[in-house]
């Protein structure tokens, strides 16, 4: 290679890295809701402000739901975890061995973020005593009615017991060509979990306790199976449906009923096609009831922000946690979570009248006023628990075992789990 | 002028580079030979032989979420994942699969060989067209027959329900059977165009001759296809069975993306099973045992493909 190519390769070389340098970020940011369709546009205006504001760059990372936990999992493992991710509450406890995850008590202080933001919210960030991650948006998993389906089967008001719910469904399956009145997960573990822990929560029984000793295998949880595997058999749920299916059947007026947290309203806007205008059909509702008078149930649900260090110890100077703390900021929780019809997480901004006067929120706070944990997710072993969970509920759906074994097979391999990752039974 | 005379040896009459390296021409050769070697050699060094031996050697540890740092079992996942019924139906599972897809793949393959051997117009447009299975992702080709299989709008039912045959949609996805019978489908259809492609070029050495006089004799076509076209595509049915039993072993993407493994692990295979380990209970340790043991399966079929392709039978 003659002389003058050697220089013009190394100024070449020597050009690109300094660019390079040049375009790198002063942060990153991992989440989901960069990758869904209905949300990125939002998240693109938070970093606009933020980058506005404060001068920093960020450099937004898009990984789907399903994909997270397992794309942050092999980040750890290759050393390169995101500056600031965003998680579903459940997984914290899982998340919180990784290594160099900031405590925000020892970054803002305690005192700041109990005046900043809502308490239930805060709680859902904390884990053996510190504050690993702040709620961007939260709220809790409820039933959603689709009110142009239920105009179409003659149903006037919307089902408050168990009862007459079945009642609603038949008069749906039996009016409505092609559809599938309740909308139930019965496809992708995680999905299923759900549908299945609001069930038994509905028929007064619990999965895990606190103490991690597993106490599914009660007459509650084999009714609320029962219940369901007759739902099946009736026609009244369908195999082979996940959450995103259920939020396009609903969206497309095809199902009645369906279990979604809040952001249900956007996911709807966006498949049913219609955007605002098919707001006057979604119906946040309760879970009905077994007895007449029974509390209604949900389930916590929550998108929390959790951060790892760039300095040691963190500051509030660092350029992720100046971003954090601009999530807090009301310009943010006035504007992504109620885009995305949840509640904000901080207490000037639910008083704000932007959400203060959402009808639809309100209506969804007063429905879930008590959310409940899930009991399976939260735990390190939580995956293998989910799997368990999910293949049993759904060979009684599928006809393969009956509530009853279903309900004893899945206790015991749940025990025997728990008892591996060293909870006594 | 420089003394072209190597050390120690005599005197040479034409020039020498002075550039020459002892060992002459065969040495040369080998050492270009190396070199070209050189790229293939380290792409398989950190693409295969690098992960494989870091598997082996996690499948030794206990390295899960809630193990900070793994811990030394020696071969406790081994003993685990062997006494666990779970491995053994997978086991079974894949067996099932390999030998339905790698059967169905045969018949199939080489009846339609045996058509496109046979003079026809159009017969070069269908030949390429039948490549195109082939062509198509393997996730693409899953998703394709997630839909064909779907309950509410796939085509199947359509069909169905439009010729009376069936009076509800029918869940095919939903049952252990129609979940197999979907798997098997899917990568029957997928490999047709390969073997297809090795047993054409087969019957392409047919003796023509040989089959006419067979004719003239009275033989139909079974017996000709029995005693003439099989015994000359053995050498070529031996391969792509070798073939298609590893390409069965090694499949994940179309399984995984068609049913999940699901439902309720009728469809878990070998390479399903380690995916849910790893990445849905987060067990490496385990995910990489289990792994170890599918790579041992693989062994095998792959030594026999060796040995032919060694042996040039």
């Amino acid at each position: 290679m003659t002389k003058i190519t050697k220089l013009m390769a190394t100024a070449l070389a020597a050009g690109i890295f300094t660019v390079g340098a040049a375009q790198a970020a002063d942060l990153s940011w991992m989440g989901y809701s960069y990758a869904e369709d209905s949300a990125k546009p939002s998240v693109d205006r938070i970093i606009d402000g933020f980058t506005t504001k404060t001068g920093l760059t960020v450099e937004p990372i898009g990984t789907a739901f399903g994909d997270m936990q397992k794309t942050m999992f092999l980040r750890a493992r290759s050393k390169t975890l995101p500056d600031v991710a965003q998680i579903s509450e459940r997984w914290l406890p899982m998340f919180s061995t990784l290594p160099g995850l900031v405590d925000y008590n020892e970054v803002f202080g305690k005192d700041y973020l109990a005046q900043t933001y809502a308490p239930e919210a805060l709680a859902m960030g904390q884990f053996n005593g510190k504050q690993y991650a702040l709620p961007l948006m939260s709220g809790s998993i409820g039933m959603v009615a689709n009110q142009a389906v239920l105009t179409q089967a003659g149903i006037t008001e919307l089902p408050k017991t168990v009862e007459e719910f079945k009642a609603d469904l038949i008069k749906v399956r039996d009016t409505v060509p092609n559809s599938v009145p309740y909308a139930m997960a019965t496809k992708n573990n995680s999905d299923i979990l759900v549908d299945f822990l609001m069930w038994v929560y509905n028929f007064g029984g619990h999965v895990i306790e606190p103490s991690g000793k597993v106490v599914v295998d009660s007459d509650a949880s084999r009714q609320a199976l029962t219940f369901l595997v007759d739902l099946m058999n009736e026609r009244l749920v369908a195999p082979e449906i996940g959450r995103p299916d259920a939020r396009r059947l609903v969206g497309q007026s095809a199902a009645a009923f369906y279990l979604d947290a809040p952001q249900s309203r956007a996911f709807l806007r966006s498949f049913s096609g219609q955007d605002k205008a098919f707001d006057v059909n979604v119906k946040p509702m309760q879970v009905p009831v077994v007895h007449e008078g029974d509390e209604a149930v949900s389930i916590q649900w929550a998108h929390l922000i959790i951060s790892f260090a760039q300095s040691n110890p963190p500051t509030e100077k660092d350029p992720n946690m100046q971003f954090v703390k601009y999530l807090g900021d009301d310009a943010v929780q006035t504007q992504f979570p109620v885009e995305q019809s949840a509640l904000p997480g901080t207490i000037s901004a639910r008083a704000n009248p932007v959400v203060a006067d959402d009808a639809y929120l309100t209506a969804w706070a007063q429905n879930n006023a008590h959310p409940q944990v899930n009991e399976v997710g939260t735990w390190n072993n939580g995956g293998e628990l989910t799997e368990i969970l999910a293949e049993e509920v759904q060979a009684a759906l599928l006809g393969q075992k009956t509530p009853d074994e279903a309900i004893t097979s899945m206790s015991q391999r749940m025990a025997a789990s728990m008892t591996k990752a060293g909870f006594a039974q | 002028m420089t003394d072209l005379a190597p050390p120690g040896g005599r005197r040479l009459d034409y020039p020498v580079s002075p550039h020459a390296r002892r060992g002459g021409l065969q040495a040369a050769q080998r050492r270009i030979g190396m070199l070209m070697l050189l790229p293939a050699a380290t792409a398989f060094v950190l693409i295969i032989l690098y992960p494989f031996a870091q598997a082996l050697g996690l499948s030794m540890f206990e390295d899960t979420l809630q193990t900070i740092e793994p811990i030394f079992v020696g071969l406790d996942n081994f003993r685990e994942v062997l006494s666990n019924p779970d491995t053994w139906q997978s086991f079974l599972l894949t067996a099932i699969y390999v030998g339905t897809a790698t059967a169905g793949t045969l018949v199939l393959g080489l009846g339609w060989a045996l058509i496109l051997n046979q003079p026809f117009r159009g017969r070069g447009a269908i030949r390429a067209l039948t490549l195109l299975p082939w062509v198509v992702p393997s996730t693409v080709s899953a998703f394709i027959w997630a839909w064909i299989f779907n309950s509410r709008f796939g085509v199947i039912n359509g069909m169905l329900l439009e010729l009376g045959l069936i009076d509800v949609p029918q869940a095919w996805l939903s049952t252990p059977e129609g979940a197999m019978v979907a798997v098997v489908l899917t990568r029957i259809w997928r490999s047709i165009p390969l073997f297809m492609a090795f047993f054409l070029a087969g019957l392409q050495n047919v003796d023509g001759e040989q089959l006419d006089a067979a004719r003239v004799d009275g033989a139909n076509n079974f017996a000709i296809l029995r005693d003439h076209i099989l015994p000359h595509l053995r050498p070529v049915l031996i391969v792509v069975v070798v073939l298609g039993v590893i390409g069965g072993l090694q499949d994940f993407d179309t399984i995984y993306a068609l049913t999940g493994g699901g439902p309720v692990r009728a469809t878990a295979v070998l390479s399903i099973e380690v995916y849910r380990k790893a990445f849905e209970q987060w067990d490496i340790g385990m995910a990489s045992a289990i792994g170890v043991l599918w790579v041992a399966t693989l062994l095998p079929p792959a030594y026999f493909y060796l040995r032919l392709l060694v042996k040039g039978r």
